[in-house]
C-alpha cells in the first residue's frame, strides 16, 4: 500500500466518521487542537482505522505519540511495511 | 409546608404525524393514520406484526457533533422536541444553566437499534474491538435524558424514569414534585422512543400486538373497539417544560395547563395483565390528589392501546370511578403506541385540542366492543366542547400505573 492510499483513506475515515471537512486535512494538522477530536473520538479513530485497514492497534504503545494527521499516515504505513517484512518470502 | 403551583409554559412534540404539536393536532384533525407497513420486517422469524408507527427525523445535523455522536435516535427525537419545548415557552435558553432548570427524560430502554447494533457488532465473532466508544452512551437507560442535558447545558437535576409505556408520565409526575417542593423552578419532563423490530417483537412474543391488520395498516390499532387485536408502537419524543406558576406569572409566560394532580402506583399483582383495581386507585389519588370530584373532569385522555385485557380493565376503571359522564378517547389509532413518550405526546395534543375547544375522537373506534361500553367514548368526529380539566392515564407492563390531573386556564 502506498503512502498516497493511505493518505486517501485515512482522510475518508475524517470526513465520514468526524465530519471534518476535505479542506482541513492537512498533513500538518493538529488532531485534537485543530481538528477538535477528543478523548472519546480517538478510541472511535482506532476502531475506524482498524478497520479501513485491516491491522490492529488498540494495544499499540506508538497510538500515544501520535498528533497530527501526518503521524496517523506515517503510524498506518510503518505497520503496513513491519506486516509487510514479517509475511514469509513469496506469499 | 406550603407546595408550590405548577404549570406548563411549553411543549415540544416529535410525532410519528411529524414535528411540532401544531403537526401532530393537524394529523389528529385530519384523521390521518401514521401506522404503515414496515419493510423488512419479515426477515424476522415469528414477529407477526408487520406494522409500525415511524416518526421522521430530520434537521438532525444542526444538532453539532460532538453532542450528537452521544445520541441514538430516541435521543435525537429527545434533544429536539426538547429545544421544541423550551422555545414554546419563550424561556432564554441560559436558564437551562442557571442550575435551577432540570430534566427526566424516560424511554423504555436505550436506543433499541443502538442495542441491536451492539450485539450484532460484537457476538458473532465475541470481539470488543469493533464497538464504537459511543455505543455506551446510546444503550444507557438514561440516553435520552442525559443527552438532552449535555446538549442544553442543563446542570439541575437530571434522571430518568424507566417505566415502559408509563415512563412519560412518571417524569412528569417527578418533575412536577420536584418544582412544586421547592427544590426546582423548571422542569422539561416527558420521554422518547424509537420503532426497531426488536421492540415490536418483545409485546409480539407476548400476544400483545396487532397483526391482523398487516396489509392494511391504517385500520389498527383500534382502541376500544370490537376488532381490536393489539397494540402497533410507533415512536418519537413529547417534552413539556414544567414551571414554577409564580415565575411563569412574572414573566407573563403563556400557561398551557396547571398540573393539580399526580399518583402512580403498583398492582402488585401481575408483571402483564392490566390491573382494574390498582387503575381505580390510581385515578381516585390522583384526582384527591388534585382536590377534584370524578364529575369535575372534562376529558379523560385514555392509556387504551387496543390490547384485548388493557382496554377492557381500563374502561372498567374508568366507569368504576367517572361512570358515564366524562368524555374519553384515546389518540394511538393515529400514531400507535409511542411507549415511553406517549404520555407526553398524547397530553400535548390533548392540551393543544382543548385550547381550541375539541375533544379528539378514538381512530377506528368503528364498534364498540360490548366490554367497554358504558363509558362516554368520543366517536367519528372531534367534539365541540369547553372542556378545562384533563385526566391523563397510563399504565404500564410491570403493573405500573400512573395518573395526571390538569386544567387549562
Amino acid at each position: 500500500m502506498t503512502k498516497d492510499e493511505i493518505v486517501a483513506l485515512t482522510n475518508r475515515v475524517f470526513e465520514e466518521s468526524f465530519e471534518i471537512p476535505a479542506e482541513k486535512l492537512t498533513p500538518q494538522a493538529r488532531i485534537f487542537d485543530e481538528l477538535g477530536l477528543d478523548s472519546l473520538d480517538i478510541v472511535d479513530l482506532i476502531v475506524a482505522l482498524q478497520k479501513q485497514f485491516k491491522i490492529q492497534i488498540r494495544e499499540d504503545e506508538r497510538v500515544r505519540t501520535i498528533r497530527t494527521l501526518e503521524d496517523v499516515y506515517m503510524f498506518i504505513l510503518t505497520l503496513k511495511q513491519e506486516s509487510e517484512q514479517a509475511r514469509p518470502a513469496g506469499s | 409546608m406550603k407546595l408550590r403551583r405548577v404549570v406548563i409554559t411549553g411543549m415540544g412534540s416529535v410525532s410519528p404525524l411529524g414535528r411540532g404539536t401544531a403537526a401532530l393536532v393537524q394529523g389528529i384533525e385530519a384523521g390521518r393514520s401514521a401506522v404503515q407497513v414496515m419493510e423488512g420486517w419479515e426477515k424476522y422469524i415469528g414477529l407477526r406484526s408487520r406494522v409500525g408507527a415511524p416518526a421522521e427525523l430530520k434537521d438532525e445535523k444542526l444538532i453539532p457533533r460532538q453532542n450528537r455522536r452521544s445520541m441514538g435516535r430516541m435521543s435525537l427525537f429527545a434533544v429536539q422536541a426538547a429545544q421544541d419545548a423550551l422555545a414554546d415557552a419563550g424561556l432564554d435558553p441560559a436558564v437551562a444553566s442557571s442550575g435551577r432548570l432540570g430534566c427526566i427524560v424516560g424511554s423504555t430502554t436505550g436506543s433499541a437499534i443502538s442495542i441491536s447494533q451492539a450485539f450484532e457488532t460484537m457476538l458473532p465473532d465475541r470481539d470488543l474491538t469493533k464497538l464504537s466508544s459511543m455505543m455506551f452512551f446510546h444503550c444507557l437507560s438514561h440516553t435520552a435524558t442525559m443527552n438532552v442535558a449535555q446538549c442544553l447545558k442543563i446542570n439541575g437535576c437530571v434522571m430518568a424514569t424507566s417505566a415502559a409505556c408509563a415512563s412519560a408520565l412518571h417524569a412528569l409526575g417527578t418533575g412536577y414534585d420536584l418544582i412544586r417542593l421547592g427544590r426546582q423552578d423548571f422542569m422539561l419532563c416527558g420521554g422518547a422512543e424509537e420503532l426497531h423490530p426488536t421492540v415490536t417483537g418483545s409485546f409480539d412474543v407476548l400476544f400483545a400486538t396487532s397483526v391482523k391488520y398487516n396489509t392494511t395498516p391504517h385500520l389498527t390499532p383500534r382502541p376500544f373497539d370490537r376488532d381490536r387485536d393489539g397494540l402497533v408502537c410507533g415512536e418519537g419524543s413529547g417534552i413539556l417544560l414544567l414551571e414554577d406558576y409564580e415565575h411563569a406569572v412574572a414573566r407573563n409566560a403563556r400557561i398551557h395547563a396547571e398540573l393539580l394532580g399526580f399518583h402512580t402506583c403498583s398492582s402488585g399483582d401481575h408483571v402483564s395483565e392490566s390491573s382494574r383495581p390498582a387503575m381505580v386507585a390510581c385515578m381516585r389519588e390522583a384526582l384527591h390528589d388534585a382536590g377534584l370530584e370524578p364529575r369535575q373532569a372534562d376529558y379523560i385522555n385514555a392509556h387504551a392501546t387496543a390490547t384485548l385485557q388493557g382496554d377492557k380493565e381500563e374502561a372498567e376503571a374508568i366507569r368504576e370511578v367517572f361512570g358515564d359522564a366524562v368524555p374519553v378517547s384515546s389518540l394511538k389509532g393515529y400514531m400507535g403506541h409511542t411507549l415511553g413518550a406517549s404520555a407526553a405526546l398524547e397530553l400535548a395534543a390533548s392540551l393543544a385540542g382543548m385550547r381550541k375547544g375539541l375533544l379528539y375522537p378514538t381512530r377506528n373506534l368503528d364498534n364498540v366492543s360490548p366490554e367497554c361500553q358504558g363509558i362516554r367514548h368520543v366517536m367519528g368526529a372531534p367534539e365541540r366542547r369547553d372542556a378545562h380539566v384533563v385526566v391523563k392515564n397510563s399504565f404500564a407492563f410491570g403493573g405500573i400505573s400512573a395518573v395526571l390531573v390538569c386544567r387549562m386556564p
